[in-house]
């Protein structure tokens, strides 16, 4: 992965694994923020969180932004995936607005791992261990949040 | 970078709410509704976001200087909770909802 700045957004260069990678995890992101998945879900909740405490106040809340939040979601989401493409390497200029989406898409993703895996910051600091089965997708998440850390470094 | 949003309380400086308490009967046709607290947008502690994306989220939402931001990152960290901005209510919500929308956990109360 190589990521410089480019004007007012960034260069991304991912190769054809790490492609391959980001495009099965946006899939999959898709595909929880399309299906009617319960609002009692970890992941759901964690990304869509309550915005009051008081029921009825959250109730009316809900109201006006249930929608527009998993709408900006899912839109921030098909920016990137279509600059990853469907095959090969990824060579992707983006501007101010789509590299806000390319972190707020890494977010998600990380979001969705890490709560599955349910992660505490002593997990998140650990040295990788081999013989845990969570491993592969801790290093995902690591990965990714590398990725994030490199657009963060490279942005204007 | 980002648009830039009024900075926390920009709504406070109206004249409805510079009145003294007393006066409130006699601010005429102005609706004031709820004068008194604003509300606070607080954002919590999480192990899976970045310090540094959070610090950038700070910068782009709210248009405070890096310093702020990262100040306010570190005491979302450190201390488990951080208000971040305040406002009346509309305001306070907006910005809750693009904090969702940038994947930071983030809650409104009423200022005490």
């Amino acid at each position: 992965m190589k990521v410089k700045r480019a004007g007012a957004g960034v260069r991304l260069r991912f190769d054809a694994t790490e492609a391959q990678l980001l495009r099965g995890l946006t899939d999959e992101m898709r595909l929880l923020l399309e299906a009617d998945v319960p609002g009692s879900d970890e992941v759901v909740q964690r990304l869509f969180p309550p915005t009051y405490e008081d029921p009825a106040e959250q109730e009316r809340y809900a109201a006006s932004f249930q929608d527009p939040l998993p709408a900006a979601k899912r839109e921030a989401l098909a920016r990137v995936r279509e600059a990853l493409g469907e095959r090969g390497p990824v060579d992707a200029t983006v501007d101010a607005e789509g590299l806000a989406s390319w972190l707020a898409v890494l977010t998600d993703i990380r979001l969705a791992i890490g709560t599955r895996l349910h992660v505490t910051e002593e997990t998140m600091e650990r040295e990788p261990d081999p013989h845990d089965p969570d491993e592969a997708a801790l290093s995902v998440l690591h990965w990714l949040g590398w990725v994030q850390e490199s657009i963060l470094s490279a942005a204007p | 970078m980002a648009r830039r949003l009024p900075v926390a309380a920009a709504g406070a400086a109206t004249p409805d709410t510079i009145e003294a308490p007393g006066k409130r009967e006699d601010v005429g046709e102005h609706e004031v509704t709820e004068p008194d607290r604003p509300w606070l947008v607080i954002v919590h502690n999480d192990p899976i976001n970045l310090m540094s994306y959070v610090t950038w989220v700070f910068q782009k939402l709210f248009g405070y200087p890096r310093p702020k931001a990262h100040e306010l990152m570190l005491r979302v960290h450190n201390e488990g909770r951080a208000v971040v901005s305040s406002g009346p209510r509309e305001k306070a919500e907006m910005d809750c909802f693009r904090l969702h929308a940038h994947g930071l956990w983030a809650t409104l109360s009423r200022s005490e």
